[in-house]
């Protein structure tokens, strides 16, 4: 393998998905559709593991041109380690979605706006422009409009119609945010405009800083701006394989653009880690709080995504870029990708079997479906952090060094999220229920027991997980480990016992916090609200 | 500062601004559209200056003497706009869908319908 094999191959990750989508909504809806699109995918996840292969052991960063023009004149896509990861991490995602959605006969319609959701993921993680990711941006955005409003029985006008809007007027200041670094630096490539960036006086860039990052924030869906996640996250319209991907990949493109914005403007002389910190705690003490009122159990996970973005963005923000943290917060966004997408799959064929989404009316899981429900209790062992799981691992350095504050808040969050999974984890007992028995979907149940394992493998390969996908090379320090673990077990005993005395019975702060929900202006005033903090809060730290 | 930038500022608060009071789902997507303009605005002013002629090239001998003004924001902004279009005119397909279930162009009724069922 050479660099030039390589770059063309960074090309074809962007277009390929886009011609196979052609072709395959042309071929109509039947098996022939289903078996391309399958190898479709298994193809692109094998040249997506050969770029990662390639970039990990070479350590190069490679960028292609597209069309050939090369010395910032055109277009070029960009391909280093974060970016190949996350690549494959699309790739993989969407193999498995593709493998779980394999025996449902969707329509070509849904082929064709998973491979262009698919082709506008890899081109936001490959983009070395800025311009590219607004235009890539608003595709994947009508992309997953129409795809949460796909199930024409059920779906919901309002939901569909609030993320699009939303989303569109968020890109607009992304678009303007753009716009004054052009105007400053003459150019938009993205490696180019955070050299530049040093020559610039810091007053300067804070209003792009502003602009840019509420867009982020939105796409993160930081603490006043949440209210679009569950929305679309939990949507009833969608396809749980949407779910599924829009909350293990979709989200990660937001925190993916923030690390690459943070660098850009962390040159300029920007530093709004500690503004992301107090943002991210927030956002997960939040999470968690609207998590444990809910009793939809998709709604459950969407919400419970939010606390962990929290995390995620706590881990990130923490420290510099080779601490501990930091590499805890990336690996706890491929370990949450993993398990996400495991719950979601698995509450999609629950919920369908069951009729409901009601965590109330569905019981005894476990004896129906005893492998969907290993597969989920797995996942949630992973999520809540149990020792030798993966999340304990990325847990555990997202909280190394942390001061004494941090540290305790990020435990009531972990005892949040053990409250979310025990309620959640009511539906695995209980009386078995009088429904008729469903043929076995062999294909969907293994890609859930696949990823139930991988949690596992995961957390006890978590070592070299680590120096696989991001090439640190880290240590657990036995003393700490073990002093998480026995923090993890007292929480999980105080979860347990919380839940049992207040939880179990819906009170009325719970019902207040469940049915509240946030209308289109208030969105509008918290975009804007939490466009002025981060003016504010950035103008005040520079 | 040149003019068109601070009339372009102003105009995309003050679309926000409508944005936040209004309930009216036709004017949401008015006002939204509103924001592409001021925004397609303050990113052709970058590229523009007095006296600059259009980016153009008329024959070869002139491109030693002739000032043009940037084509690559016009380029930028083009597909902005056409990006414009189409959501646009998805938002208003949407729209007529919401209106046909709901009966209604208010965003806080439509949400207390849809809990409604």
């Amino acid at each position: 393998m050479t660099n030039q094999y390589i770059e063309n191959l960074l090309f074809y990750f962007v277009v390929s998905p886009v011609i196979i989508a052609v072709i395959l909504y042309l071929s109509g809806a039947n098996r022939f559709t289903r078996i391309v699109a399958l190898l479709a995918q298994s193809t692109l996840f094998y040249f997506t593991l050969q770029n990662f292969l390639y970039v990990s052991h070479t350590n190069n960063v490679i960028s292609s041109p597209v069309g050939g023009y090369y010395g910032f004149m055109g277009i070029v896509l960009v391909a280093d380690m974060l970016s190949s990861m996350f690549i494959m991490l699309t790739a993989f995602i969407f193999l498995i979605a593709t493998f779980y959605s394999f025996s449902a006969n969707h329509s070509p319609l849904f082929w064709l706006l998973k491979f262009l959701w698919q082709a506008s993921l890899i081109g936001i993680f490959l983009s070395g422009d800025f311009f590219n990711i607004f235009v890539l941006t608003e595709i994947a955005t009508i992309v997953v409009t129409v795809l949460i409003m796909y199930e024409r029985k059920n779906r919901n006008m309002y939901d569909g119609m609030i993320y699009l809007v939303i989303s569109t007027i968020i890109v607009n200041f992304f678009v303007f945010g753009v716009g004054y670094l052009y105007r400053m630096t003459g150019t938009l490539d993205i490696s180019l405009v955070s050299e530049r960036v040093r020559y610039l006086y810091t007053s300067d860039l804070i209003l792009p800083y502003a602009l840019i990052m509420t867009f982020v924030g939105l796409k993160c869906a930081l603490m006043p701006m949440y209210s679009w996640l569950p929305k679309a996250h939990g949507s009833k319209g969608a396809p749980s394989s949407v779910s599924a991907i829009l909350s293990g990949l979709h989200i990660k493109s937001g925190l993916y653009l923030f690390l690459r914005f943070s660098d850009v403007f962390q040159n300029g002389g920007i530093d709004g880690s500690q503004i992301f910190l107090v943002l991210g705690i927030i956002t997960a003490l939040a999470g968690v709080i609207f998590a444990v009122s809910q009793t939809d159990i998709k709604l459950m996970l969407a919400y419970s995504t939010i606390a962990q973005v929290g995390l995620i963005l706590v881990g990130l923000s923490i420290g510099d870029i080779d601490g501990y943290n930091y590499v805890g917060g990336l690996f706890h966004i491929a370990n949450h990708a993993i398990f996400k997408a495991c719950l979601f799959l698995g509450a999609g064929i629950i919920s369908h079997y069951y009729h409901t989404r009601e965590s109330t009316q569905i019981r005894g899981v476990f004896f129906e479906m005893p492998a969907i429900s290993i597969a989920m209790i797995l996942a949630l062992l992973g999520i809540i952090g149990t020792p030798l799981f993966n999340g304990s691992i990325s847990k555990y350095f997202l909280m190394s060094g942390t001061g004494w504050d941090t540290n305790i808040i990020l435990n009531i969050v972990n005892l949040g999220t053990i409250i979310i999974c025990i309620k959640f984890s009511a539906i695995f007992f209980g009386k078995k229920p009088n429904i008729r028995k469903k043929p076995l979907d062999i294909m969907s149940h293994g890609v859930i027991l696949l990823l139930g394992v991988m949690c596992f493998l995961m957390g006890i390969l978590g070592i070299q997980t680590i120096n696989f996908l991001f090439g640190y090379s880290v240590y657990v320090n036995i003393a700490g480990y073990t002093e998480k673990a026995i923090i993890f077990f007292v929480s999980l005993m105080a979860g347990y016992v919380i839940y049992k005395a207040f939880l179990t019975k819906e009170g009325p702060a719970m019902k207040w916090i469940r049915t509240s929900e946030m209308g289109f202006r208030g969105m509008c005033f918290s975009m804007v609200a939490f466009f002025a903090f981060i003016l504010i809060a950035v103008g005040f730290y520079n | 500062m040149s003019n068109v930038e601070l009339v372009s500022i102003i105009v995309f608060f003050l679309a926000f601004y409508a944005l936040v009071t209004n309930r009216n789902i036709i004017r949401t997507i008015i006002f939204s559209s509103l924001m592409e303009v001021s925004v397609i605005t303050f990113w052709l002013s970058i590229g523009f200056r007095e006296r600059l002629n259009p980016p153009i090239l008329y024959t070869m001998a002139d491109y030693e003497h002739i000032y043009t003004a940037d084509p690559v924001t016009q380029a930028l902004m083009l597909t902005a706009v056409v990006i414009g279009i189409a959501v646009t005119a998805i938002k208003t397909i949407m729209f007529i869908t919401l209106y046909r279930k709901y009966k209604t162009t208010d965003w806080d009724l439509a949400r207390i319908r849809k809990t409604e069922g």
